[in-house]
């Protein structure tokens, strides 16, 4: 069956930097499947953050269209966007992910509660998804308690309890030794089957690369290839 | 509400995440809430003592006098029947005390010299629950009951005059039709009130004596009435007119007495404008300590929070990125604001209370100071008073502090884009 979650296309973005025009993105045509596992690699410099952002209703381009699980988001206020956020989207970031004065329990919840849960049906469900990546007993922990693998992994839980339709990770495993960084990456890869969640993953991290359902490359804010087992649910008009 | 608990938690814990910032920040602001806590207390302690002072120095909180009296000073406005208005005003509610009295300047004459004179004849028992006057007497005796020719004076007076105990002392005064009128008294007792215009001119004679004297009959020129508070003193008072002004209009009180003459009811703070200026005077101080109040705030509060935004940039962005609203931002900034002002400020309250309270009970000794504070109807001694408004005022401006305070990190926080934010660092 194929639905589809991403339908950007035309998307550019440029920035001025003194005299120089700045082509972050360049033209990007992506139309992504839902229950994909998207990781965008390229060199530094190439997009890949950009175009996330973008995905995530961070930053609006300056041309093109986006169309995210039905709705049209360039068309959305400030606010709008935030909401479209809270209740569609999860996000891991490289790091200071958690708020750090919350508790990891609390962390997850936090989101939960934005949504307007009960206490204690966001704590069962916070609970629950500690547990799910793995860390059961940490729930009291603050950010500063808990190592860099463990903080992501509470990310994690977070961007997956409020059961979003997609995920957006960018370099989550850039502050990571390649241990932690691989296991972070088979804990994202498994929730990617079990839940069927979209994932979109930004990294030049080998081993999130190889974690790759579909990979797309990068370069000069363009989509040069598209590749992996998975290239059916990912339509990236090449430029090569 | 449930956004509320998020805002409250979280405005807690980063508060307390540096412990060491906010100890100091609230400690600096208690010190500032404290003092200015100590100060208000301070300052509504004063003004209550100068208007008992004022008021029960001489003139009592409201007098009834003849239409025009106040102005003109001539016993030809006397209240003719002083009786009957006060059996007509007994039943207004708050009347502690009403007493008559014939007020008159004059001549004080002694064997040597003689000097200028604020002549009362007041009814010496029922004085003493109207004014001070009598409290003051700090040589002889007040007026004693049954001696005609008795008189009291204020000290001053008595220096310029040469006279002691016992001696003899002849007044003159201007009656009504303008002949000049002279009795003679004896000197029982002299005063020392603390205020020049009392000590320097008073003589208190009995008022059955005045009124011969100066041929009044039964006629008065003050009636003279002691609340039971200040607070009663406004609402008695238009009671008072009003009441008296619809006798006037019916010819006939509701007695059926005929009384029909004008008179005018003037409250303490009417007699003397000063007293209306204190008021104004200790108003405006009040305005400048919640105004420094707001500025203690500020300047203690914005740099703190200042420094907390700025370390907590990427936080802000992660926040937007899960969807806080920009509102949410704000309002949380705010509130973790009030919330360290409201320790700081608590603290302060707790401090400048306690002090307020022992040095209400134990006074501050300004007498030092005395000799110029007595023209101001002030005691020596200072005892604060923690008024609930001026508590509440005070919290008030700290919170307005605060939330000015909180305003301009509150709002670089909310504007945020939390891409530029996440890149930080
Ligand atoms: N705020 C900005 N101002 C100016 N130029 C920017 C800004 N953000 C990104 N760029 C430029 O846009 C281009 C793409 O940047 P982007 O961060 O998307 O790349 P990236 O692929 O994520 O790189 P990296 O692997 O280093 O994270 C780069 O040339 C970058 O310098
Ligand atoms: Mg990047």
């Amino acid at each position: 069956m194929s639905d589809t979650l991403i339908s950007a296309s035309g998307l550019t973005r440029y920035y001025e930097s003194g005299e120089m025009k700045v082509a972050a993105l360049a033209g990007v045509d992506l139309t992504i499947e839902r229950g994909a596992y998207v990781v965008l690699a390229g060199r530094s410099g190439s997009g890949k953050t950009t175009l996330l952002n973008m995905l995530g209703g961070l930053d609006r381009p300056d041309t093109g269209s986006l169309v995210i699980a039905g709705d049209d988001v360039l068309v959305k206020s400030t606010s709008e966007r935030a909401a479209f956020r809270l209740h569609h989207l999860g996000f891991v970031f490289q790091s200071y992910n958690l708020i750090r004065v919350l508790s990891a329990r609390e962390n997850v919840a936090y989101v939960l509660q934005l949504q307007g849960m009960e206490k204690k049906e966001r704590f069962a469900l916070a609970d629950h998804w500690m547990a799910e990546v793995g860390l059961q007993g940490f729930e009291n922990r603050r950010p500063d308690q808990m190592s860099g693998g463990q903080q992501q992994r509470v990310a994690v839980a977070r961007a997956l309890a409020s059961n979003p339709d997609l995920v957006l990770a960018d370099e989550p495993t850039a502050n990571l030794d390649s241990h932690t960084g691989e296991s972070l990456m088979a804990l994202m890869r498994r929730l990617n089957e079990q839940q069927g969640t979209t994932f979109v993953i930004a990294s030049h991290d080998p081993a999130v690369i190889a974690s790759a359902r579909t990979l797309v490359n990068m370069q000069d804010g363009q989509i040069v290839s598209v590749e992996g087992k998975d290239i059916e649910a990912v339509k990236g008009d090449t430029v090569s | 509400m449930d956004n509320l608990s998020i805002y409250l938690k979280l405005g807690w814990r980063n508060l307390w995440f540096h412990p060491l910032r906010t100890v100091l920040t609230s400690a600096a602001l208690a010190v500032g809430i404290a003092a200015l806590t100590f100060l208000s207390a301070m300052d509504d302690g004063w003004m209550q003592q100068i208007k008992t002072n004022f008021a029960l120095t001489v003139t009592g909180h409201i007098q009834i006098h003849a239409a025009g009296f106040e102005d003109s000073r001539k016993l030809s406005q006397r209240i003719e029947s002083p009786e009957q208005v006060i059996t007509s005003i007994s039943s207004e509610a708050g009347i502690q005390a009403i007493a008559q009295r014939v007020r008159v300047s004059g001549l004080a004459s002694s064997a040597g010299s003689n000097a200028g004179a604020f002549i009362y004849g007041v009814e010496p028992e029922k004085e003493k629950a109207i004014s001070r006057l009598a409290s003051f007497v700090n040589k002889g005796s007040w007026l004693p009951d049954g001696d005609e020719r008795g008189a009291v004076l204020g000290d001053v007076l008595a220096d310029r005059l040469s006279v002691a105990m016992g001696d003899k002392l002849v007044l003159m005064a201007a009656v009504p039709g303008g002949d000049i009128a002279s009795e003679v008294f004896r000197v029982r007792g002299l005063l020392h009130s603390g205020v020049m215009e009392v000590d320097d001119m008073i003589v208190i004679v009995p008022l059955k004596t005045a009124q011969h004297w100066l041929g009044l009959g039964g006629a008065v020129t003050d009636i003279v009435i002691r609340a039971d508070s200040f607070e009663q003193v406004t609402p008695m008072a238009d009671g008072i007119k009003s009441m008296l002004s619809a006798q006037v209009l019916n010819g006939t009180d509701h007695k059926g007495l005929s009384s029909g003459q004008i008179l005018e009811t003037l409250r303490w703070n009417d007699i003397d404008p000063m007293a209306e200026q204190w008021a104004d005077f200790a108003d405006a101080y009040t305005w400048i300590v919640l105004l420094i109040v707001i500025v203690v705030v500020l300047v203690e509060v914005l740099n703190t929070m200042l420094m907390s935004m700025h370390e907590r940039v990427r936080e802000f962005g992660l926040m937007g990125a899960l969807g806080v609203m920009p509102a949410q931002v704000f309002a949380m900034v705010i509130w973790e604001t009030v919330i360290l002002v409201l320790i700081g400020g608590l603290a302060g309250f707790v401090i400048g209370g306690g002090l307020s309270l022992w040095y209400g009970q134990q006074g501050i000794d300004l007498s030092q100071f005395a000799v110029a504070f007595s023209f101001m109807y002030m005691d020596p001694v200072i005892h604060p008073v923690l008024e609930l408004d001026s508590m509440l005022r005070i919290l008030g401006a700290a919170i307005i502090g605060a939330m000015i305070a909180g305003l301009i990190p509150a709002w670089k926080a909310s504007k945020l884009e939390p891409v530029h934010a996440l890149r930080e660092l």
